[in-house]
């Protein structure tokens, strides 16, 4: 232990170069005892550096009193030391699951969002316990994060649940959460709940329509694709990055019948703003939907010159889905006159 | 197999930024969306939702993350690349730094060119070096360039250059700089005696606090390859290798805030760098 009394003296040094190697050192010394010195210094100390060696050192030592030191510091005023100490927690995985289940017990509500920021990185089958107790928790903010983690979790077993908060929420950062995490984790059921929680979706305010959006993206079918189309015209600019990624998301699973007049001119809405490249891309994208046609088809060729570089790279992909046999040697030939490297590439692939 | 979506490419680009502190905006898309369907044809991957869920959620040793660092980064090295970086460099950090040490009488001037590969990092600085500084000759002044591969440091030592790796020189700089044999090009002895060559393991700790009394140091696209913890951990030993008012530079598309809140971000016109104050 002498090693560690030596570095624990240098923790208070003047110069902080020596500061940040001693707390470096017990670091690698791996030791529980190194732990204490470490947490108090933190308090006092003026150097992001060292607090910085310091937050290192935690993160390196094995022994579960650095997960003890760690959680003790959840509960600090300084919102660095909170944020650092979720990344330290993180860092160490499953094992700190069982110390944070006495936090989700024990806990106050920032504890118990604290805890859950920690999980976000984990993951969810190893804290079962903790998020069946936060979808049932008082505050709503830790309602929400748990939503939030288990569908970037993709947590399936929690499907029933969420959709039961779906009907039943009212605080509408629950509502979206919940409908993003159907995104990741729903089906068909999911779907039809969403449509009998918004029955009209066109009548939306912009911030539910994101998120139901992003669900019917995800789960929607080709009946979908027309009446989420005709949101470009009837809603505002703001919102066409969502409208065309559902239109995208409908299109990467269905192909849509031809016969819809409507969505070349509703979609070109979107294309021929080049404010807006990647909505342009987007909406070319989408065009892929209805390529079969032989207006599309042409609109697609005549793409190929478009000024905009992403317009050019997205009906290249459009047209390769179309799979006709001219297709080849077109591509081939505007290879030529073509500057970008990447569409030159992808012209050529 | 399915396309990437904008929504997926978002969320990806969202985890390499967070993980590799590498940042791809929208205009990369395609660019990204080729390499990651490569990837997913490799894994046999035939859903980018489930492939973006793996990078996220379940790589907890960062495996497919690194995977996807060689997809998207380039080995490929060049005199005077991220030029714009180089002229945040030239333009204000140098003047600034050595104006200070003028005024303090001290005459020394110290750059650390960390993962220096075969060279054309640190011979690119002793160029800009002697065109913003002439008098760079009669002051103490060093260009340390490490790395940890004995092989590379061996064809640094050499000082000859293929024409790729010379593309990028400035007109002006070649006739000064570079001397033309055959078909390569040799960096001229006056411009090659600034620069040492040392071979140094980043993540060799104690190795690591030798370097000391940097006025820059550069570590441009190589933090990229390494875990979170060493990544820190190099980061904090580049903060005790530097003097108070000295400057730091990663990659074009690194962040250092991201990985250490030691530094400083100061903004000159168009370019943002980190300083240690």
């Amino acid at each position: 232990m002498s090693d560690l009394s030596e570095f624990v003296a240098k923790l208070e040094a003047a110069d902080e170069t020596e500061r940040v190697y001693a707390a470096e050192d017990i670091g690698y010394l791996n030791a529980a005892e190194g732990v204490a010195p470490l947490v108090a210094r933190l308090d006092q100390e003026p150097s992001r550096a060292v607090r910085d060696a310091i937050f290192q050192a935690l993160t390196r030592i094995e022994a579960d009193a650095a997960v003890e030191g760690c959680i003790r510091l959840l509960a600090s005023d300084d919102p660095q030391i909170r944020n650092q100490v979720v990344e330290i927690l993180r860092h160490k995985g499953a094992a700190v699951v069982p110390f944070l289940e006495t936090v989700m017990r024990e806990g106050d509500k920032d504890l118990r969002k604290l805890t859950l920021d920690v999980l976000s990185g984990l993951p969810a089958v190893s804290a079962n316990a903790i998020y069946q107790a936060a979808l049932s928790d008082p505050d709503p903010n830790v309602i929400i994060t748990a939503v939030e983690n288990l569908g970037r979790a993709r947590a399936h077993r929690f499907k029933g649940r969420i959709e039961e908060l779906l009907l039943a929420a009212s605080h509408p950062m629950l509502i979206g959460a919940c409908l993003e995490a159907l995104v990741g984790i729903g089906d068909e059921d999911s779907l039809a709940i969403l449509r009998r929680r918004f029955p009209d979706f066109s009548m939306l305010p912009d911030f539910f329509l994101v998120s139901c959006l992003k669900a019917i993206g995800a789960l929607g079918t080709e009946r979908d694709f027309a009446a989420v189309a005709a949101l470009l015209a009837e809603r505002g600019t703001q919102l066409r990055p969502a409208i065309l990624s559902a239109l995208v998301g409908i299109h990467a699973r269905h192909c849509g019948a031809a016969h819809d007049d409507n969505l070349l001119p509703l979609l070109r809405l979107a294309i021929d703003d080049l404010s807006a490249p990647l909505c342009s891309y987007q909406a070319v994208r989408a065009l892929g939907f209805i390529s079969s046609r032989d207006d599309v088809y042409a609109f697609l060729i005549g793409c190929l010159t478009s000024p905009e570089r992403l317009v050019r790279l997205a009906s290249i992909e459009c047209l390769r889905e179309t799979k006709r046999p001219e297709l080849d040697e077109v591509l081939a030939a505007r290879a030529l006159s073509e500057t970008d490297e990447d569409v030159r590439q992808a012209l050529r692939s | 197999m399915s396309e990437i979506s904008v929504e997926q490419f978002k969320r990806l680009s969202q985890h390499i930024y967070q993980k590799l502190g590498l940042h791809f905006d929208e205009k990369k898309i395609y660019f990204l969306k080729k390499r990651v369907e490569k990837r997913m044809a490799a894994l046999q991957i035939a859903e980018p939702e489930d492939d973006v869920f793996m990078v996220g959620y379940a790589d907890p040793l960062g495996l497919e993350m690194q995977e996807l660092a060689n997809l998207v980064t380039t080995n490929e090295t060049y005199m005077f690349r991220e030029y714009e970086q180089l002229q945040a460099f030239a333009n204000h950090c140098l003047p600034e730094v050595l104006s200070t040490k003028l005024a303090r009488d001290d005459r020394s001037l110290r750059i650390w060119s960390a993962g220096c590969s075969s060279g054309e990092e640190p011979y690119t600085l002793a160029m800009i070096v002697q065109e913003v500084f002439p008098q760079a000759h009669s002051w103490k002044c060093q260009i340390i360039a490490t790395d940890i591969d004995e092989n590379v440091l061996h064809r640094a030592c050499e000082a000859r250059y293929g024409e790729r790796a010379v593309a990028e020189v400035p007109e002006e700089y070649r006739k000064k700089h570079l001397v033309e044999d055959g078909e390569e090009w040799l960096v001229r002895e006056k411009t090659a005696a600034l620069v040492e060559f040392r071979h140094l393991n980043l993540n060799d700790r104690m190795a690591m606090r030798a370097m000391r009394g940097f006025d820059f140091i550069f570590c441009r696209n190589v933090l990229i390859y390494f875990d979170d913890q060493s990544r820190k951990a190099v980061v904090d030993h580049f903060y005790n290798a530097l003097n108070r008012g000295s400057y730091i530079f990663l990659g074009h598309s690194e962040s250092v805030g991201r990985i250490s809140t030691a530094f400083k971000l100061k903004r000159f016109e168009d370019h943002l760098v980190y300083i240690k104050e």
